[in-house]
């Protein structure tokens, strides 16, 4: 239904944003832009051309562009993603966003940075960490990933039990639609119910109602201290239980509860040489805490490590430290790396359930790994109940057999159970491609035709990221 | 047994930045660690101790900030921490601060062994352990890589040495500095960090021990730092590449040329 890239539309684009932001004609050079992170080379697809913009008007033009000769056009950020988004399934036109990474203004007064959404994230907070700031959002990736890209997928990561996620920040949005309107959605406005709020419409939307050509982020006092309780549990029910404790006994918020299952830290502990008594322990948590001085953290991490003591856990340390806290983290950092020596073949999902259903969430996935003889070593974001439940090749099967049994078996399996438990597929990675067809297990027919019917009203010839998330 | 522990605080330097135009390092705002070297001989007196008993106390001369270093090697398993702080030891050159910390572990009375660090992750020069153990008249391994044995007064081990291992004993008491393969260090634990809270350190002076002012400070310093430099690598290389078998059998050929040609082989 689409047409093709031709020599004569490469000159229009050609004339939208010079040669020089052309990438034509030129495999090794489009390759690049074929993928994300996603491990699976079978989701990956070639562009037929790569354009780089440096503005919304010229962003504006290839949309009427693409419109005109019905060109599909995938937009793309750093393309460190984790479903898809960025992959042009249907070849066309990528819009790749890279030469837009300026930062417009740092607005200390109102607590705001301006950004063009090819900013690599951390160089956000590179920038602003001696005016005593911040920006909250923290994606795992966050010293590769682009700020455009956390928008449109409304990252996740690591903070969130405290700073919530990207969405939360977003203040305002410059964007340009489907069909090459360019928008500007609200600003350095701490509230504003002046009509839809199509700023959160869009934010999360995989790059399918529009593309964001400038980002007003909202700032943070940056904390001055922070440590790090890593608890040893002897099974999974304990140390969940521990979690919504923290909160009201302890009457403390910690910036991230991360947890790992035995199968994940045992092999990240062994593949980093790492000798604290892990094997002794059937679960981790990994607390972190911030705030503005040492003294007020040693209370808190005397609240929560003597409240994880008084219930089952088997040692509690403390990390207060960069030499310590870096040797804690790099456990839960390594787990997808030390699997790789298992089987490089993994597919990393990011389902939800509620806290208190991750012991039962635990089991379901015990249970779908014997079936199928397939390991899959779980860790996450405990305090957000946003699991990363990794299938991981086991070397017995040929590539087809796994995926025949990982795409229309284990998946399935899995995101029915965690539906069942009141869950849901994706909680940070976000859908793209690589779960579109399992939308319709996770949201009912009529929500999903709402979706749709947006989709269909602000992008009528469906040129903008299609194959995705709808 | 009694173990002394001398331990420095430093810079995190992971992240270090260098002034390019001094050559020194940036510390505003770079956090104090234990020097990580250290780690290994805090956690190599805490198996002896396992092993046989006694008391481990970790002493360091530096500002008072360093009483958390200390403090950190409480919660790891020490028992009782010194620390050498005065004004006038400030700007002591390695000579001056083994001077200092040997009359700081005199002061402690008996003790068995000093077990130091290989060397301080910001000095680098790796004289602070043996000179302790000059100034305290004592056997010394240097990096010491493995306790095979302590029986009898003696204790036997055996050092990292060029080319292999050196395995040597001593009589006790003893000095030693240790390598990275001794052991892995411990984390510090919830109780560790709360008996460390509670513990005090003593904090002494030049007038606590028996050290002439003359011989501490900058004004006792032999060494005197005439320039600061980032050495260059003076290394030379070629790279070769190997495309497919015939410029791999290319590269091995001119590798082997070369070592022949060099004498080498």
């Amino acid at each position: 239904m689409y047409n093709s890239v031709t020599p004569e539309i490469v000159d229009e684009l050609i004339e939208i944003v010079g040669s020089k932001n052309v990438i034509y004609d030129n495999k090794e050079a489009l390759e690049a832009y074929s993928h994300d992170e996603v491990a699976e080379k079978s989701y990956a697809h070639m562009p037929e051309v790569v354009v780089k913009p440096s503005t919304a008007e010229e962003i504006s033009k290839i949309m009427k562009l693409a419109n005109k000769y019905l060109i599909p056009v995938t937009p793309r950020g750093a393309g460190s993603g984790l479903s898809g988004g960025a992959v042009p399934v249907e070849g066309g036109i990528v819009v790749s966003v890279e030469k837009m990474n300026k930062i417009l203004e740092i607005d200390k007064k109102n607590l705001m940075v301006v950004v063009e959404p090819g900013v690599v994230t951390n160089e956000i907070n590179n920038l602003i960490k001696d005016d005593g700031l911040f920006y909250a959002g923290y994606p795992m990736s966050v010293e590769t990933c682009y700020i455009g890209g956390n928008v449109a997928e409304n990252a996740g990561g690591g903070r969130a039990v405290k700073y919530g996620v990207t969405g939360r920040y977003i203040y305002g949005l410059d964007v340009v639609t489907p069909t090459g309107e360019i928008l500007h959605l609200g600003g350095k406005r701490m509230k504003d119910v002046t009509g839809y709020d199509l700023i959160h419409l869009m934010v999360g939307s995989e790059g399918t109602l529009g593309i964001f050509t400038k980002i007003y982020i909202k700032l943070m006092p940056l904390p001055q201290a922070k440590v790090d309780l890593l608890v040893l549990f002897k099974d999974i029910d304990t140390a969940i239980k521990i979690v919504p404790d923290i909160m009201t006994f302890g009457r403390i918020i910690p910036t991230s509860i991360e947890f790992m299952d035995d199968l994940s830290f045992k092999t990240s502990c062994k593949y980093l040489n790492e000798k604290i008594p892990f094997e002794e322990a059937g679960a981790m948590l990994l607390i972190e805490l911030d705030g503005n001085s040492k003294v007020e953290l040693e209370e808190q991490y005397e609240v929560i490590g003597n409240l994880c003591m008084e219930n089952g856990a088997i040692e509690v340390y403390i990390a207060d430290n960069a030499t310590t806290s870096e040797r804690i983290w790099k456990i839960r950092r390594n787990i997808a790396e030390a699997w790789k020596q298992y089987s490089p073949d993994q597919s990393l999902e990011d389902v939800v359930v509620p806290i208190s259903e991750i012991p039962k969430f635990m089991e379901k996935v015990r249970k779908i790994s014997e079936k199928y003889d397939v390991p899959i070593p779980c860790y996450g974001h405990a305090g957000d109940g946003n699991i990363h439940a990794t299938p991981v090749k086991n070397p017995k099967f040929t590539m087809e057999e796994w995926l025949d049994i990982l795409h229309n078996k284990l998946l399935p399996d899995l995101y029915r159970e965690v539906i069942n438990l009141g869950g849901t597929i994706s909680g940070e990675h976000g859908i793209g491609h690589k779960r579109r067809e399992y939308m319709s297990m996770a949201i009912e027919p009529a929500q999903l035709e709402v979706m749709r019917a947006i989709k269909r009203a602000l992008d009528p010839n469906n040129v903008l990221n299609p194959g995705k998330l709808v | 047994m009694k173990i002394v522990v001398p331990i420095k605080q430093v810079p995190e330097t992971s992240n270090v930045k260098m002034n390019p135009e001094t050559g020194t390092m940036v510390r505003e705002g770079v956090e104090s660690i234990i020097n990580p070297l250290d780690l290994y001989a805090i956690e190599t007196a805490i198996r002896l101790k396992e092993q046989f008993g006694g008391k481990i106390i970790a002493i360091s001369m530096g500002p008072g900030s360093a009483l958390e270093a200390i403090k950190e090697a409480v919660a790891m398993g020490c028992d009782d921490g010194v620390l050498l702080s005065d004004g006038k030891f400030a700007g002591s050159d390695t000579w001056a601060t083994s001077y200092v910390l040997a009359n700081g572990i005199k002061k402690l009375g008996e003790y068995d062994i000093v077990i130091c660090g290989e060397r301080a992750t910001d000095g680098d020069t790796a004289q602070v352990g043996p000179g302790i153990a000059s100034f305290l008249d004592l056997p010394l391994s240097t990096f010491t890589s493995e306790i095979l044995s302590v029986k009898d007064g003696r204790i036997k081990v055996k050092r990292l040495v060029e080319g292999g291992y050196e395995e040597i004993e001593m009589t006790l008491p003893a000095t030693m500095t240790v390598v990275k393969e001794i052991s892995d260090p411990r984390l510090p634990t919830l109780r560790g960090k709360l008996k460390a809270k509670k513990i005090e350190i003593p904090v002494w002076g030049l007038q606590h021990i028996a050290v002439k002012e003359e011989n501490v400070g900058l004004k006792g310093s032999p060494t005197r730092v005439v320039k600061i430099f980032t050495p260059k690598v003076a290394r030379q290389g070629e790279k070769i590449a190997v495309r497919d078998e015939e410029t791999l059998n290319e590269a091995v050929d001119k590798i082997m040329d070369f070592l022949i040609k060099k004498e080498f082989i």
